[in-house]
């Protein structure tokens, strides 16, 4: 797998909190990260791949502030990882807003799409809340009579107690 | 089951047109077409089932091809697997905007005249609107057959609910319904001794118990009268398992899918969330399955005694001035969907059926220049308003599983209050905010966009949002009001040049009435239940209706009636309780058009119910 696509799926799990393992299990991470040199070019995509490698190693305290301030907070950048968080959870590109077009041109691709009918089953959306993507991946009569099987993600390496899966009530898949 | 292959059923326009001895032309595919068109077959007719959209979904492919669709839809509409066809077209609800009185508005399918805006629909394509319904399927009550009588409201049927109850059986065999008779038994309603329905009851969602825990034991106060509050099951039009002591002890067989291919598909309903708008296996009931049978039978010289005719719209009923009976239908058949070219064809037959939906059965009438004796026809349009209130629950409920709706709260469907206010029944929609809110996409982008949510806490930020969501859903009493009806103007036409239905309708007081009550009811729930109330209604909402100082988004609700009532004369009424036309003794308008009034009960079962009877009486009056 090339160097590209393992900073794109690095990128993807740092901004989805959905293991490397997930986001290969959709067999869609090629084609969003075509997606995204489709939309907004590949220049722009490197510089968003380029930041992220760029960030702070994994473990240094100040890696999620860089995060924000140099890919989620950046102008060019923001709105397209925002645009690729939304890709990974539901399947579809949305448009990138006005400003954004404003300011750094209109692309001719960029417009709300599904990228493809496997994209809208795959969405991670419905797997962070234990369900699963309305029309596809059944899962099975009388199933809805149970608690949901949310599954466990790990806690933040940053800031451990900030965030945490309210159990009560919840079936835990492991 | 399976249809027969394609090859079988294709029938040629010419053929059709040349014909002569077709005992029954159905105009409509949908359950009220395929009902009285099984029962013919059965006893030997010959028919011809018109059907204005395509046929494509016949076959396994098309089935799929139409979820493919909606996979592809950015926007999940109410109609996005359903691709659009000018020639049948239908109402799609996202195009909607708000009107002022006296404004009309004719860039949507059906011309909405201001100031309320509908956002009902229904569905022309093979199967209508079993296609698309969410299949919940319970009976009318007792009461609601005389609420001119019981309660000083709307009109009486001319027909009891003991007349009706028979054919309520039928009809719940047909769809083939999964309830349990002990959670049907509420509000005086009683079944034969020995009952079963044909499928076991689907069991209640998490969801739905989870507000259980919180309501069950407590109780409303209305006017005097106590109401115990519960979460009951609804009855479905979906597969689940098998009842053995159904039919005696016979047991039921389920029908699957129904395509030209035989697969895996079509058993018990999966939970997929998505019966609205297209079971992806088929679990749900819809008029195909009924179709497939009524094809299979063959008469005496073994050729097939039903045909179907797709892509071709009925467009005028053609009236013989001495006896007053039909002679023919004009029909206008189109080659290809993209295209208004068409030919004009005249069908001839005994007895004439139109099956076309409430509102498109009226549209044929008046179009052809039928509005019959009582000036009735596109009068009396009825659609139960719905009044959506949500909340997040304290806890994780698991939201996003199962049916559409499982359960719903369903105490306040009669009472001595409707002398005062329109009665109703709560769905809770185990999609969340879905209907509201457009969840939960909707969350996703808020969370994203607004709330800078990413990683973990996005992924936690999900579960607390939308895990937790509750929608009830009030579903409230409309009664007849001559004023709420559909007309036509030559100024608006379809692709074909047929005239376009023009909806004029206010909700009445009596509805808003009950819809002030049932906001609050719903906050009284929502406190109970310790949720957090984010119902808001937006002055912009095309459904915005203010009442008494407060205002509320009413939402259609898909269950058209009223459109050529039913009654005992033919001053009163369009049809008589045959749903045999006053004017016009071989035709017959069937379905949800025929009714008086609506209750509490989405419509499908009942209009089912009427269909078999009328199926008796079109083979009577043959004999
Ligand atoms: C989203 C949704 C959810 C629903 N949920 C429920 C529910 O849970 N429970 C319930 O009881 N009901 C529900 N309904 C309502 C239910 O679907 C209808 O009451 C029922 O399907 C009506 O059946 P019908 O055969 O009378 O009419 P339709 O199904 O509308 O059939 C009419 C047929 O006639 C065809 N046609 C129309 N015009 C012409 C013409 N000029 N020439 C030839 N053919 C023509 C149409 O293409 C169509 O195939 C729902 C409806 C919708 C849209
Ligand atoms: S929940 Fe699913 S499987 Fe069941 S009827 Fe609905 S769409 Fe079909």
């Amino acid at each position: 797998m090339s160097d590209r696509i393992e900073t794109f799926l690095g990128l993807s799990v740092e901004l989805t909190a959905f293991s490397r393992f997930d986001l290969l299990a959709t067999g869609l991470a090629e084609r969003y990260l075509g997606t995204l040199d489709k939309v907004v070019g590949g220049d722009t995509t490197n510089t968003l791949l380029a930041a992220f490698a760029a960030l702070p190693p994994p473990g240094d305290g100040t890696r999620a502030r860089a995060l924000r301030a140099t890919i989620l907070g950046s102008e060019l950048l923001g709105d397209v990882a925002r645009s690729l968080i939304k890709l990974w959870y539901s399947g579809t590109w949305f448009e990138l807003p006005y400003a954004w077009t404003q300011r750094f041109g209109a692309k001719p691709a960029d417009a709300t799409f599904v990228v493809s009918p496997d994209a809208y089953v795959e969405g991670l959306l419905w797997k962070a809340i234990g369900a699963h993507p309305a029309g596809a991946k059944a899962p099975g009569y009388g199933s809805w009579a149970y608690p949901p099987k949310i599954p466990a993600f790990p806690a933040s390496d940053t800031k451990a107690d900030a965030v945490s899966v309210h159990l009560q009530n919840v079936g835990i898949m492991s | 089951m399976l249809f027969p292959s394609e090859s079988a059923l294709r029938v040629d326009p010419q053929a059709v047109a040349g014909s002569r001895d077709y005992d029954i032309v159905i105009v409509g595919s949908g359950i009220s077409g395929a009902i009285i068109a099984k029962q013919a077959a059965e006893a030997g007719k010959r028919v011809l089932v018109l059907e204005a959209g395509t046929g494509a979904n016949r076959s396994l492919v098309g089935y799929d091809d139409l979820l493919t669709t909606f996979y592809s839809a950015a926007a999940k509409d109410n109609q996005s697997p359903f691709p659009v066809n000018a020639n049948a077209a239908m109402p799609r609800s996202p195009q909607l905007r708000k009107l002022q009185a006296g404004e009309t508005d004719s860039s949507t399918y059906i011309v909405q005249s201001g100031p309320y805006v509908s956002d009902t629909t229904y569905t022309r394509i093979f199967g209508g609107t079993t296609m698309h319904w969410e299949a919940k399927t319970p009976r009318m009550l007792r009461s609601d057959f005389k609420s001119r009588t019981n309660y000083g409201q709307g009109l009486d049927w001319p027909l009891s609910f003991e007349e009706v109850e028979e054919d309520y059986r039928l009809a719940e065999q047909e769809i083939g319904v999964s309830a349990n008779v002990e959670d049907q038994s509420y509000l005086g309603q009683t079944f034969p001794d020995g009952y079963v329905f044909p499928m076991r009851g689907l069991p209640l969602s998490y969801l739905d118990q989870q507000v259980n825990n919180g309501i069950d034991g407590t109780s409303v106060d209305l006017y005097g009268r106590i109401y115990p509050l519960k979460v009951r099951p609804y009855p479905q039009g979906r597969n689940g398992i098998p009842n053995p002591a159904y039919d005696g002890g016979r047991g039921y067989r389920p029908v699957g899918a129904v395509n030209t291919h035989q697969v895996e598909e079509g058993g018990r309903c999966q939970g997929n969330t998505n019966c609205v708008p297209l079971c992806p296996v088929q679990a749900r009931y819809h008029s195909g399955k009924t179709l497939a049978k009524a094809f299979r039978m063959n008469g005496k010289s073994g050729q097939p005694l039903v045909e179907l005719l797709p892509q071709a719209v009925a467009s005028k009923v053609v009236i013989d001035p001495d006896s007053g009976k039909v002679s023919a239908l004009e029909v206008k058949v189109y080659e290809d969907p993209r295209s208004p070219v068409y030919e004009t064809i005249t069908v001839r037959g005994k007895v004439f059926v139109l099956a076309a939906g409430a509102i498109e059965t009226a549209r044929l009438m008046l179009s052809s220049g039928l509005r019959s004796t009582s000036g009735l026809v596109g009068r009396n349009l009825m659609d139960h308003a719905y009044l959506l209130n949500w909340a997040l629950m304290p806890q994780i409920c698991g939201t996003m599983r199962g049916t559409s709706s499982t359960g719903g709260i369903v105490d306040l469907r009669d009472g001595p209050f409707r002398e005062k206010q329109a009665a109703f029944a709560i769905d809770i929609h185990n999609d969340g905010w879905g209907w509201a809110t457009g969840a939960p996409t909707s969350d996703l982008l808020e969370l994203v966009d607004d709330r800078n949510l990413h990683g973990r806490e996005l992924r936690q930020g999900l579960i607390d949002r939308v895990s937790r969501q509750l929608l009830l859903a009030v579903m409230l009493e409309v009664m007849p009001v001559e004023s709420n009806r559909i007309t036509l103007d030559p100024q608006f036409t379809d692709a074909l040049g047929n005239m376009r239905p023009i909806l004029s309708f206010t909700v009445p007081e009596y509805t808003m009435r009950g819809a002030a009550y049932a906001r609050q009811f719903s906050r009284t729930v929502f406190a109970r239940l310790g949720a957090q109330d984010h119902t808001s209604y937006d002055r912009s909402d095309f459904g915005y209706v203010a009442y008494e100082g407060q205002g509320y988004a009413i939402r259609g609700g898909n269950h058209l009636a009223g459109t050529h009532i039913m009654g005992t004369t033919k001053t009163n009424s369009v049809v008589n309780k045959n749903q045999r036309s006053w004017d016009h003794e071989n035709l017959y308008l069937v379905g949800g058009g025929s009714m008086p009034t609506i209750g509490t009960a989405n419509v499908t079962l009942t209009l089912a119910a009427m269909c078999f009877r009328s199926g008796r009486d079109i083979l009577n009056y043959l004999h």
